[in-house]
């Protein structure tokens, strides 16, 4: 090659000439990468490190004005990890995700098999609904389900009891924490459920009928046919719903913030609550930080989750 | 075993139009049956009614002695192997050979048993644990059928279940098929569109059209003696060649005038076909099988299409002649298979019809050439031009449904 | 084993065991009594989940005594619309709605600009670093504003940009973005990259190509990653909360929270405040509803 390039002048300049613009064509990406990655790198890469900073800092009032921390090392971590309020919030916020996400799922994969069984009217009828809730927006739905089991004259305490459960007259929902978050949860599974089974329902029309046929005939009966064949040809989207509703879930704060008239009590304290409490009431911005801190190291989990199940169908390549 | 029974079938999808139209066919216990017809003409239709996956409008379906309209799929005991295979894609070769099994409650010593035996006869051994995506096709259509084979049911339906392979694979597939048919002696139910493939295979071909049968046989008398247009062109490759004759009495013979040509037929025509008689002086619609049609010798008397060569194909054992001749190309697009009718691809006069010859391998025939066609009369196949049901040959009763 | 003789003109004696119609009828009936129960199901499935919205809507143009009523009255009869003079006459509706449309605008033009030629990069080339990036993006996720939130207000009170719109539109950057690269990048790998590549050979250059083949085939995915970031952006709530003080600073979701003090709810103005607010994203989202739904999950069924 060495001697051709030398005898032949005219293929090298055309060669010389057609590597310019492999390395032109080498960089593009990168430059149009650039503005999306400075901007990424501004608004969540530095918070990201700055939070991290601060979990490590002490960062009041005092420091706020001056504008600079003081290093205390881990202080804070060791402060909040023998704080049995801590415990218990990072507890509480396990269970609520849990039930959350497990009535999500549950619920939305129920209600994208009735879809999928309903005559075409009430199909229609029933995605328009779960279309609407899917758009209704999270304050908006807050406000909905505060004015519901409003005390005094929400629809929800005279239907109580009116069907006998009760005497619901003048019940305060959030009296108890139990019930509150009953209430709470009911907002974030009414509102999630229409991605769950919307996309459920997708999934099951994309399940080759040939395949529900073959098990019907190989002697199934519906619900093996559900369980041996609809379920693990469906685990993918399974895997993707649940770990994007335990990422949601596990950050809820404005269905509690608003629901509990911007200032929940003690017991209704999640993570994302307890580290926004800690900052902006308390001003100890340095514990905040560290709380959340650790409710990122959480997330992390459920996003590996996600993002490998991407990879592995193939949605990034 | 079982035999199969449709009596009286129909089915009907919304707006009136008859998928299925009184369909009687039976299947004896241990018979390879094959339905076969054109896209749409509801051969599958009816198999899925067969295996419960459709409904049954109207009429009876029995396997053995039981009425099975109104049971389950799985409640009929019979198999299925699918266009696409419809293999489990999550589950491994032994799994899914293994899934009916565990459906039916069979106990895990039987299972394993079957399975490893139903794999060591298809060739599945070293694949037991792979997953049907790590498959070659041939290989997934062997599953498929070991699926449906591991169940030992009373009838096996297959739906198309060599149109995803490749030509070769094909060719060696149906015999292969053939085969397990054969060592099973099951009752089968073959669904396919390919003519080629419904007479290699089947002990009895039933050709369906429009959702009507149109006749039932054994693949030689299909050959030999189709019942209307539209099982002689369907069945066949190259298929016969149809022309519209008139049909005139010279003195004591009957003969075919095409274009300017009289094919004088033998003597004992008429003998042989009384009803040919009622034609004379008609047009009827005759049909020729490429191999009647030969280069003709030194025999001046001997019936004779004179006619150019447009094209010869040489297939080694053969040679294709397209020879166009004077003469009326059949015209009645409603009566024939479309899509023989549609491999005349070469320009066709109004005058003219091309005739497909089956010659020798090394015949001297060029294109351009003048040839004399010699014309074995003796093979050939009368039609009625209006219904399009063969003029029959008195001993030989032939079903034919007319065409509807 | 092969019976020569046609057996289609011969009908096979029918069953005596029982008559298909008789039996057909049968099924049919129970088939019929199934469906009935599964669409009665639907219809209940369907009240319990629209009936929040209807409440909402409802409850809007209910008059106050027939709101402050034990008793719930189902439908808005007699109606009226003095819920909704009252919720626009109040402070700042117009402001915040005004500052709301100016952060959102502000934030799909710029945050679309920039995730269209991120998207360009992710989907038509092949370059180091591609795969680490779309794990970058979809990293993002992990991130809950509440726990960002903290180092941001640090961030902001330095640079005084708390209370400004500016702070804000900077803020939204954070989810809008990675979203809007994700669902483009999605919605460009759906054009067959032999478009171009057809258009190249007939003589166009590679911005040629983009410009006149991949921008008009993916137009209606701009439009749609556009109005999900609409949606994303009018529905902020805790950014808009913490960060804008005053009154008239705010933007329409915090105004919401505006009808509760120490006295208790508006519920009437409230609820059609809420109409209000949600009107334009419910339009918005069920335009393109169909379009977006399945960027976080497409292609996870395969047969």
């Amino acid at each position: 090659m060495a001697v051709a390039e030398s005898e032949f002048p005219l293929v090298s300049r055309r060669r010389r000439r057609l590597s310019g613009r492999r390395v032109a064509s080498a960089l593009a990406p990168y430059a149009l990468l650039a503005p999306a990655a400075a901007i990424i790198g501004a608004v969540l890469g530095y918070p990201l490190y700055l939070l991290v900073r601060l979990s490590f800092e002490k960062y009041g009032l005092f420091e706020l004005v001056r504008h600079h921390g003081t290093w205390v090392g881990l202080g804070n971590y060791r402060k909040i990890f023998h704080d049995s309020q801590f415990w218990h919030v990072v507890l509480r916020t396990v269970v609520f995700t849990a039930v959350n996400v497990t009535l999500t799922m549950v619920l939305g994969t129920a209600i994208a098999l009735l879809i999928a069984r309903l005559g075409r009217f009430m199909r229609l009828l029933l995605t328009t609904a779960l279309v609407l809730v899917w758009a209704t927006p999270v304050v908006v739905a807050v406000n909905i389900w505060r004015w519901m089991v409003d005390y005094e004259f929400g629809v929800a305490n005279w239907t109580l009891t009116k069907l006998h459960f009760g005497n619901f007259v003048h019940h305060d929902w959030f009296a108890s924490s139990l019930s509150g978050f009953g209430v709470i949860t009911a907002v974030i599974v009414w509102g999630a459920i229409p991605f769950v089974a919307i996309t459920v329902y997708a999934g099951l029309s994309q399940v080759p009928q040939e395949l529900i046929e073959a098990a019907q005939i190989d002697g199934a009966r519906a619900w093996n046919v559900f369980r041996e064949v609809t379920l693990p040809l469906l685990k993918p989207i399974f895997i993707i719903l649940a770990s994007l509703s335990i990422i949601w879930d596990f950050q809820v704060f404005n269905q509690v913030w608003i629901m509990l008239g911007e200032r929940p009590s003690p017991d209704y304290y999640l993570m994302s609550i307890y580290a926004f409490v800690e900052s902006f009431r308390i001003n100890e911005y340095g514990l905040g930080s560290a709380i959340a801190v650790v409710m990122v190291a959480m997330m992390m989990v459920a996003t590996l989750v996600y993002i490998r199940q991407m990879v592995k169908t193939g949605e990034v390549r | 075993m079982a035999a199969i029974q449709l009596v009286h079938v129909s089915k009907e999808y919304g707006g009136g139009a008859l998928a299925v139209n009184d369909l009687n066919l039976e299947i004896a216990e241990g018979e390879f049956v094959v339905l076969v017809g054109p896209s749409g003409c509801g051969k599958t239709t009816a198999l899925r009614m067969v295996a419960g996956l459709e409904e049954i409008t109207d009429g009876e379906i029995r396997i053995g002695d039981r009425v099975v309209n109104d049971l389950a799929p799985r409640d009929r005991d019979i198999a299925m192997v699918f266009q696409n295979y419809a293999l489990y894609p999550h589950k491994t070769v032994y799994e899914n050979l293994v899934f009916g099994l565990r459906m039916r409650k069979v106990p895990k010593e039987e299972r394993r048993r079957r399975v490893e035996e139903i794999a060591r006869i298809l060739g599945l051994e070293d694949m037991l644990q792979r997953r049907p995506a790590q498959l070659s096709g041939g290989q997934r259509q062997r599953v498929a059928m070991g699926r449906a084979i591991v169940r030992e049911p009373q009838a096996f339906l297959m739906d198309e279940p060599l149109s995803n392979l490749d030509a070769k694979l094909r060719v060696q597939m149906r015999a292969e098929i053939a085969r397990i048919q054969q060592t099973l002696a099951v009752t089968t139910l073959y669904v396919t569109h390919d003519q080629v493939e419904a007479m290699t295979m089947g002990h009895r071909v039933a050709v369906m059209r429009g959702g009507v049968l149109q006749q039932v046989d054994t693949p030689q008398r299909l050959y030999d003696s189709p019942g209307n247009l539209f099982v002689a062109s369907f069945v066949g490759s190259p298929a016969m060649n149809l022309l519209e004759v008139v049909l005139e009495r010279d003195g004591g013979t009957l003969v075919c005038r095409v274009g300017d040509t009289d094919l004088e037929l033998p003597a004992d025509t008429v003998g042989r076909r009384p009803a040919l008689e009622r034609f004379v002086g008609r047009h009827i619609a005759v049909g020729i099988r490429p191999e009647a049609l030969s280069e003709a010798g030194e025999d001046p008397d001997a019936p004779r299409l004179r006619g150019r060569v447009l094209l010869v194909e040489a297939l080694g054992a053969e040679s294709l002649a397209h020879v166009e001749v004077t003469g009326t190309p059949l015209d009645r697009p409603e009566l024939v298979d479309v899509a023989a009718s549609q491999t005349h691809l070469l320009p066709v006069g109004e005058r003219t019809a091309t005739l497909l010859a089956r010659l020798e391998h090394d015949t001297g025939v060029r294109p351009g050439h003048i040839v004399d066609l010699a014309v074995d009369t003796r093979r050939l196949h009368f039609f009625d031009l209006e219904s399009g049901v063969a003029i029959a040959a008195a001993a030989a009763p032939v079903t034919a449904a007319a065409v509807g | 084993m092969s019976s020569v003789a046609p057996i289609a003109p011969v009908p096979v004696a029918p069953t005596t065991a029982r008559p298909a119609a008789v039996a057909r009828r049968r099924l049919r009936r129970g088939h019929v009594a199934r469906r009935i129960g599964i669409n009665l199901l639907g219809l209940a499935v369907f009240t319990v989940m629209i009936f929040p919205v209807y409440w909402m809507v409802a409850t809007a143009f209910k008059p106050g005594r027939n709101i402050q009523d034990y008793k719930p009255h189902w439908f808005p009869a007699p109606a009226t619309l003095s819920n909704f003079t009252n919720a626009v006459h109040r402070p700042y509706f117009w402001t915040d709605v005004k500052n709301s449309l100016i952060i959102v605008s502000f934030v799909v033009v710029l945050s679309l600009t920039v995730a269209f030629l991120a998207a360009l990069a992710l989907s038509r080339f092949r370059f180091y670093g591609r795969t680490a990036f779309i794990f970058l993006i979809l990293g993002t996720l992990m991130v809950p504003l509440a726990a960002l939130i903290i180092p941001l207000y640090i961030t902001l009170s330095r640079v005084h940009l708390i209370n400004t719109l500016t702070g804000v539109i900077a803020m939204y950057m954070t989810f809008v973005l990675p979203f809007s690269v994700w669902t483009l990048q999605g919605f460009m790998r759906g054009v067959p990259r032999e478009l171009e590549e057809a258009a190249m050979v007939d003589g166009s250059t590679r911005f040629g190509a983009f410009v006149r083949i991949l921008l008009p085939l993916v137009a209606p995915g701009l439009v749609a990653t556009s109005i999900f970031a609409f949606i994303q952006a009018w529905n902020e709530f805790i950014i808009a909360y913490v960060f804008l003080h005053d009154g008239s600073k705010q933007t329409i979701t915090v105004w919401l929270a505006s009808f509760t003090n120490l006295h208790g709810t508006d519920w009437g103005p409230l609820m059609a405040g809420a109409t209000l607010t949600a009107l334009p994203v419910v339009v918005f989202f069920v335009l393109i509803q169909r379009r977006i739904a399945f960027g976080l999950t497409a292609g996870a069924v395969r047969g």
